[in-house]
């Protein structure tokens, strides 16, 4: 055939529209595919399963949607919903609730027991049997003990409560180690309030629906406190529950949080300056004769000026504000206006029930256990603890105690050894768990190596500090095993993962504790059967027990977790109190008969109780009696005390014991960093906040938050809540540094820009947001995403902070001082 | 060679060459052309597979590049039918040889219109569901109602006049095309019978042409201000976009008779006086188009209402500030300079203005459709709208394939009409003078007289 | 007939979102990838609406939940050129997406902006696939969708009520997923004409007021404002 450039071009044409032509027939078929096929889920016999959420330590009960499929058999969740008998959730949600469909469906989940191959953090691994995985642990612990090295199995755990725990700690008493470790700093610090105030080791918890005044201090009351729908339900209820009455909030923090945007004024605050800012209120109260005359006299110890046996006069409470707290000096420290802090003071105390929170706004300085003391007072002085509308202490539920643990000799050696984070001693002498230590311990083998590590719900190697930046310090630990679920950063380094099941597909109690007054028991139980070759932790725990013999074995005489859960409950059905969770409607008829002096139980037996349980979702007991004094003060006093005779006898007895660093209090004093002397240690006061790096250098302040969306550090790989990391900027899958205006202008940064937020101990890159909710010298970050681990979404977006955090701590309380750290921003 | 009109034959030959002779560089354009439509098809297609998602259109802004062709694409329609059907109704005598180059434009342009329209389409494969399950009360199904309406008018508008000449080509083709021509000549034999007939037909179809016109870019601009959006929700609209459109119609047929008076040689028949006269039509256009955007703008200034003034300041000081001054200069202060100066009042300063009116008015709309998007009422959910390279091939496959089809249509058809032509030589200079006679006072007249218009 | 509305209390509101997760859980909504996200195609039928305004230290926030305004004037109906949009006789505006062409219009013409765009064909990872409620098609790409109220639960409450042959009462049987969630309460939901309902009640609060009110929509939707 002849080509002519008349044929070429023909010919060419053609075959371009034959080619567009092929092209344009597939797509059409495509689409066609993509509309018409797979459109509707698989249908099936619906289902409801009672159980309690896991997503935060929140406890609220949900009811999970089961589809079972009419073709293929399978048991689906298809929906999350508030459990309406259940009286923390009430038959609502919180975002992270209905988001636990990802976590149970979470693509990148892990199928079952995996052990190391490559090199620790590479994340290369291998499937083995769960009977492999349990004698190489077995094996492993038994030469630990053998040695006489029990006590070098650390067991860190996040959040852990109920019978988990209780097995926790039961497996450390009978194989013999003093090191449980709790990544749950903040729940410590709470505990320690009441401890030295109260004397009580709990958390506090509030009657807020019943409140008419909350004046809150950091407390990130919408955002992520304990049970977040039980909050915002109480915040529904504050403001519009009672027709003719809208209670006033109140919010301390240095940046417009959620919390700050939904209260009718908002207060920012100097960092590390709340517990100055109380007390000035306290001075204003005080001064004004406008507290609670009859409680402070009859129930609290240390308000005015007091004599001791020795005949020695020490500061009260009362000359200690007088004196200390004026407002303009305060003012001046705390850069609250002076009319502020009087008006604020005149409301608070003016406005009956009122309460103050304290919580992790205010405690995560240096000074954060003295801030929450100094917050505290406050309700003392307008007698809002144990009241309605005030502060309360939540009940436990009768669960049948364990049987005692019978130690053998190894367990008891193990136990004598001091614990590796020096919890207790001059390094946090209130603590029970001193975390922040522990890097250190890792770092200089002393007091001693750890052998072997237990990660349960923990994920150091993203939560604490240290080891975000250096998580090769686990390395040092020849045996690491994590229970977790999923693969996130620290499970990277462990030689073994045991995965749990999702909290959808297992058998749990859980106790609800710093939520309110009364008792409350949910049931989690398996929505659908596990999904993979994973195994409940208790199980496992028995299983390694078992396998250990001996001692060990004894304390551990169940089949399975769900023979002590069983167990444990048989109390609680005895108890003649309480009720299986019902209807609001039901329960106001149960408890008038209570009130009557009858209790009509709807069950006759164990079974019948057992039954009921698992359809409703749980027990309580809605009895809750304020004022019951006798057991809300454990003080020395036996009241409520303003100077703590708690912690001058802790901190006299460490003096006592061995010179720290010099001799007697005063080296006391001087290791855990406290400037106050004399009777201002023991009593609620301001001491000056202590800043990683220099304030020339950095000179921002570093403040982080839980946003609603981000619990603990697991919800980052759930895609619905990436959507919607924070409401007040409403940018999907982005975490980004807020700034005022203000100072963005003088550094140049437009809104949208990249830039490094740089600490001494870190850098980090990220889009700078400007925000005129936060305080010119403070930028904020919020917590809970930038996984380097932990599922495909979870390491697509985000920035963790943590990363910048530096070595600071409150060293009373044994915290973490998260928000101690000074920042610089260049642009990037 | 047989031929009825022998005596035509030399005078008008250019007519007939760029039918009967084709060059190289018309192959060559071709080529070009139709590499860009394929890429433009191409583009279409990834769009087909993988949805609109691959387009840069989001929330808010959900229409953008398409939506800003079919409104322009539209606009551009207005050059053909309705300036003809104007002239013709005016006996405008210098509208003989520009009329066909016009109505061409209308007729193929339309096709792109509605095209625009069905690229846009999330699902193009439920076309028909707006036959089936139409909603008269959408303002969409006025679109497709009377731009179906308007191009089958034009389509016989155009169809009309041409039959004369598809006669004449009938007695010089040969082959395929004398087969085409005589089928499509109907039997054209130019008695008078058929002459009176044809202009009758033609003067009904200029009439009802006219309001179809005005109707079709009415209805376009009600697709907007139909809704509650800011700055969309406007009674100027209507007329807006039809003066709009004629205005960005008439710079496209400046250009197109441009182009086939240097491909073709045709100086001779489209001559300065033509160009010069189109030239003072569009820069009353252009007066008349900165009157309706200054009361638009003026007004939604004045109000001061938040969101009307959050469009308005996007446009003017805002994100898309570089495209409205751009739209005022390409539309007013170019088009002003040159035109309203005889001396720059050439035929390469009218083509140069004429430019710079066509991507004037493609800004316009542009910037009528995306920054109302961008700005909605409710401010939290505003957003910015960047084209990815399907909207901009497409975008360009579309113009390509347009000026494909005139060139196409170039080589079917005479692009003058040659009839015409010469019915003005050798009826319309004696009409003229007559009529211009009796405009003069003189006998007869001024009883009111017959009003010599056809 | 019952005439289904939603009464959002923003005094109760504490921007918590889960309004917006159980609405994505409940009616199948898409996820899109970060990249598709932040070029604006979230698909969020309920979302909350941020605003902050004055300058530090005085600043306010506020947040309103958006669903579906349920306009009784709704212009995305009229607009519809295949019938897609429709209104049924108790009012709600439900979207046919099987016969949607996807020409957007409904989408410029509701002010609110209460209507999303498949711009592309949904996926999901096969693990998350598992938990898609069998309830609610899944929708192709290239057509529109929106909050319907949850139709489908009426559609429950129906069958229910019908075979105790009675009509589905005015509150309580019936309410969309969001409002269930809601742990503030401050979603309330019921038939506006029956004067015994809650929201019929707090649509005629003093603090009641609607969307956008001058433009004439007439929503189904109230607002009562904070304080």
């Amino acid at each position: 055939m002849k080509l002519t450039r008349r044929g070429f071009l023909g010919w060419t044409g053609a075959v371009a529209a034959a080619a567009a032509g092929a092209q344009t027939v597939r797509a059409i078929g495509d689409l066609q595919a993509a509309t018409y096929e797979a459109e509707l889920p698989p249908r099936g016999i619906e289902g409801w399963v009672a159980s309690v959420c896991q997503q935060c330590p929140g406890g609220c009960g949900i009811l999970v949607r089961t589809i079972t499929g009419v073709e293929d058999g399978v048991k689906r969740a298809v929906k999350i919903e508030g459990n309406p008998h259940h009286p923390i959730s009430r038959g609502s949600i919180c975002p992270k609730g209905l988001a636990g469909l990802q976590a149970l469906y979470d693509p990148d989940r892990l199928r079952g027991p995996l052990k190391r191959t490559g090199g620790r953090g590479q994340g290369q691994w291998q499937p083995v049997s769960w009977d492999e995985a349990i004698a190489t642990v077995v094996q492993h612990l038994q030469g630990l003990r053998a040695r006489g090295e029990a006590h070098t199995l650390l067991l860190m755990a996040g959040q852990v409560r109920g019978l988990m725990q209780s097995l926790l700690l039961r497996f450390l008493d009978a194989y013999g180690s003093p090191n449980y470790l709790s990544t749950a700093s903040g729940c410590e610090a709470a505990q320690q309030t009441l401890l030295l105030t109260q004397g009580i080791a709990a958390p506090i918890a509030s009657d807020l629906e019943n409140s008419a005044y909350i004046l809150s201090f950091g407390a990130g009351l919408l955002e992520a406190g304990w049970s977040p729908v039980r909050q915002a339900r109480a915040y529904g209820h504050l403001r519009q529950g009672t027709p003719g009455r809208r209670g006033r909030l109140v919010q301390v923090e240095p940046r417009l949080s959620v919390t700050a945007a939904k209260a009718d004024e908002w207060i920012p605050v100097r960092p590390g300056t709340d517990g100055a800012l109380a007390l000035a209120m306290a001075h204003v109260i005080v001064s004004e004769g406008l507290f609670d005359r009859e409680f402070v006299e009859a129930w609290t110890f240390g308000f005015e000026d007091w004599r001791d046996p020795a005949g020695t006069t020490h500061l009260g409470f009362r000359s200690l504000v007088l004196n200390d707290y004026r407002p303009e000096a305060v003012s001046a420290v705390t850069g609250v206006p002076i009319q502020t802090i009087v008006r604020v003071a005149r409301e608070f105390a003016a406005t009956r029930p009122a309460v103050a929170l304290a919580e992790r706004g205010a405690g995560f300085y240096t000074n954060g256990l003295y801030n929450r003391l100094a917050i505290h007072a406050l309700n003392a002085l307008v007698g809002s603890i144990e009241i309605p509308g005030g502060t309360v202490i939540q009940r436990r539920p009768p669960l049948t105690p364990l049987p005692p643990v019978t130690r053998d000799a190894a367990a008891v050696r193990g136990l004598a050894a001091p614990r590796i984070d020096g919890a207790g001693t001059s390094n946090s002498p209130l603590a029970s768990s001193a975390l922040p230590w522990l890097p250190e311990a890792l770092r200089t083998g002393s007091p001693y190596r750890p052998n072997a590590l237990f990660l349960c719900y923990a994920n150091p190697a993203y939560s604490v500090p240290e080891f975000v930046r250096s998580p090769d310090l686990l390395d040092r630990i020849p045996l690491i095993v994590s229970f977790s679920p999923f693969p996130d950063e620290t499970s990277r380094h462990a030689d073994l993962i045991l995965p749990d099941h999702t909290y959808l597909e297992r058998w749990q109690d859980d106790p609800i504790e710093a939520t309110w007054g009364p008792a409350v028991l949910g049931l989690r139980q398996p929505a659908i059967p596990p999904r993979h070759q994973t195994r409940h932790t208790g199980d496992v725990l028995i299983q390694i027990a078992q396998g250990l013999g001996g001692a060990v074995a004894a304390a551990f005489p169940w089949k399975d977790f769900g023979e002590v859960l069983k167990g444990s409950l048989r109390d609680v059905a005895g108890t003649q109190r309480g009720l299986i969770m019902t209807t609001p409607f039901e329960e106001a008829r149960q408890r008038r008969q209570a009130d009557a002096g009858f209790w009509l139980p709807t069950y006759k037996t164990f079974d019948e109780f057992w039954s009921q349980v698992a359809e409703r979702g749980g027990w309580w007991d809605p009895a809750y009696s304020f004022g019951d004094r006798e057991r809300a003060f454990r003080t020395a006093s036996g009241k409520f005390e303003f100077f703590s005779q708690t912690l001058r006898q802790r901190l006299e007895t460490l003096a006592r014991r061995g010179p720290a660093s010099g001799g007697g209090l005063e080296g006391v004093l001087r290791a855990l960093d406290i400037r106050a002397r004399g009777d201002r240690v023991f009593l609620p006061h301001h001491e000056a906040p202590r800043f990683v790096g220099d304030e020339k250098e950095f000179p921002l302040h570093l403040i982080m938050s839980k946003p609603m969306s981000l619990a603990s550090t697991r919800t980052a790989n759930h895609a619905w809540l990436a959507e919607i990391p924070d409401v007040r900027t409403s940018r999907p899958w982005e975490i980004a540094v807020e700034i005022n205006p203000e100072t963005a202008h003088k550094l140049g940064v437009k809104d949208g820009d990249e830039v490094w937020l740089e600490s001494p101990a870190g850098r980090l890159r990220l889009r700078a947001r400007l925000y005129q909710g936060i305080a010119p010298e403070v930028v904020h970050v919020p917590f809970g995403s930038g996984h380097g681990a932990g599922g495909r979404f979870a390491e697509a977006w985000g920035a963790n902070p943590n990363r910048l955090v530096g070595g600071e701590a409150d060293r009373l309380a044994g915290t973490p001082a998260l928000f101690a750290t000074r920042v610089r921003i260049t642009k990037a | 060679m047989q031929t009825t009109h022998p005596q035509a034959f030399d005078r008008d030959d250019v007519l007939f060459a760029p039918v009967l002779r084709t060059g190289r560089g018309f192959y060559a354009a071709v080529a070009v052309l139709l590499a860009v439509a394929a890429w433009g098809a191409y583009a279409y297609t990834t769009q087909l597979r993988y949805g609109l998602g691959v387009t840069g259109l989001n929330r808010p802004v959900a229409w953008g590049f398409y939506i800003v062709n079919f409104v322009f694409f539209i606009g551009i329609s207005h050059a053909g039918t309705l300036i003809s059907a104007i002239l013709r109704l005016c006996n405008a005598e210098w509208r003989r040889p520009i009329t066909r180059a016009a109505e061409t434009i209308t007729v193929l342009v339309l096709f792109f219109g509605l095209g625009s329209i069905i690229i846009d389409l999330g699902r193009p494969d439920r076309l028909f569901y707006v036959l089936q399950y139409g909603r008269l009360q959408s303002p969409l199904l006025w679109d497709v109602t009377s731009i179906t309406t308007y191009l089958t008018a034009s389509t016989l508008y155009l169809y009309m006049p041409l039959i004369p000449d598809l006669a004449l080509l009938r007695d010089r083709a040969r082959g395929w095309r004398r087969q085409l021509y005589t089928a499509i000549s109907l039997g054209w034999r130019g008695t008078p019978e058929q002459h009176r007939r044809l202009e009758r037909g033609i003067a009904v179809m200029a009439v009802l042409v006219i309001p179809i016109a005005v109707s079709v870019h009415t209805v376009v601009s009600w697709v907007f201000s139909m809704t509650l959006q800011p700055m969309w929700k406007s009674t100027i609209f209507g007329p807006y976009f039809v003066t709009g459109a004629i205005f960005s119609g008439m710079a496209a047929l400046i250009i197109a008779m441009a182009a086939v008076r240097r491909a073709y040689h045709l100086e001779n028949y489209l001559k300065p006086v033509h160009f010069n006269s189109l030239a003072l039509l569009l820069l009353t256009m252009s007066l008349l188009w900165f009157y309706f955007t200054f009361a638009e703008h003026l007004t939604a200034y004045y109000g001061g209402e938040l969101a009307e003034g959050a469009v308005l300041f996007a446009k003017v000081t805002g994100p898309y500030a570089p495209e409205f001054w751009a739209m005022v200069v390409l539309n007013l202060v170019i088009p002003l300079a040159i035109m309203a100066n005889r001396r720059t009042r050439t035929v390469a300063g009218i083509v140069t203005a004429s430019a710079s009116v066509l991507v004037g008015m493609w800004l316009e709309r542009y910037l009528i459709v995306v920054p109302t998007l961008a700005n909605p009422r409710l401010p939290y959910a505003r957003g910015l709208y960047f084209p990815t390279w399907v909207e901009w091939s497409i975008t360009a496959g579309a113009f390509a394939l347009f000026i494909l089809l005139y060139m196409v249509f170039t080589k079917l058809f005479p692009i003058i009409s040659i009839w015409e032509v010469r019915e003005g030589r050798e009826l319309g200079i004696q009409e003229a003078y007559e009529r211009i006679e009796s405009y003069l006072p003189g006998p007869g007249v001024g009883a009111g007289g017959p009003i010599a218009l056809r | 007939m019952a005439r289904w509305g939603m009464v959002i209390d923003l005094d109760r509101c504490t921007g918590c979102q889960a309004c917006v997760v159980t609405c994505k859980a409940e009616n199948n909504v898409p996820v899109v990838t970060p990249r598709e996200a932040q070029a604006g195609r979230l698909m969020l039928w309920m979302t909350v609406i941020p605003e902050v305004e004055g300058e530090f230290p005085r600043v306010r926030a506020r947040f309103t939940p958006r669903p579906c305004m349920q306009c009784d004037h709704p212009p995305c109906v009229k607009v519809c050129p295949v019938q897609a949009m429709t209104k049924s006789p108790e009012g709600t505006v439900s979207h046919v997406f099987a016969r949607c062409i996807g020409c957007r219009f409904c989408v410029q013409a509701c002010p609110y902006g209460v209507t999303y765009f498949n711009w592309q064909a949904p996926t999901w990872p096969k693990d998350l696939r598992e938990s898609l409620n069998p309830d609610f098609a899944i929708r192709p790409t290239g057509v529109v969708e929106m909050c319907d109220f949850c139709h489908h639960r009426l559609q429950h409450a129906r069958e229910e009520a019908r075979a105790e042959e009675r009509d589905v009462r005015g509150e309580g049987e019936y309410v969309p997923a969001c409002v269930q969630a809601c742990p503030a309460r401050a979603l309330i939901f019921g038939d506006l004409d029956d004067p015994n309902t809650a929201a019929s009640n707090l649509a005629h609060s003093p603090r009641a007021f609607r969307m956008l009110e001058d433009l004439g929509t007439s929503p189904k939707v109230y607002y009562l404002k904070e304080g």
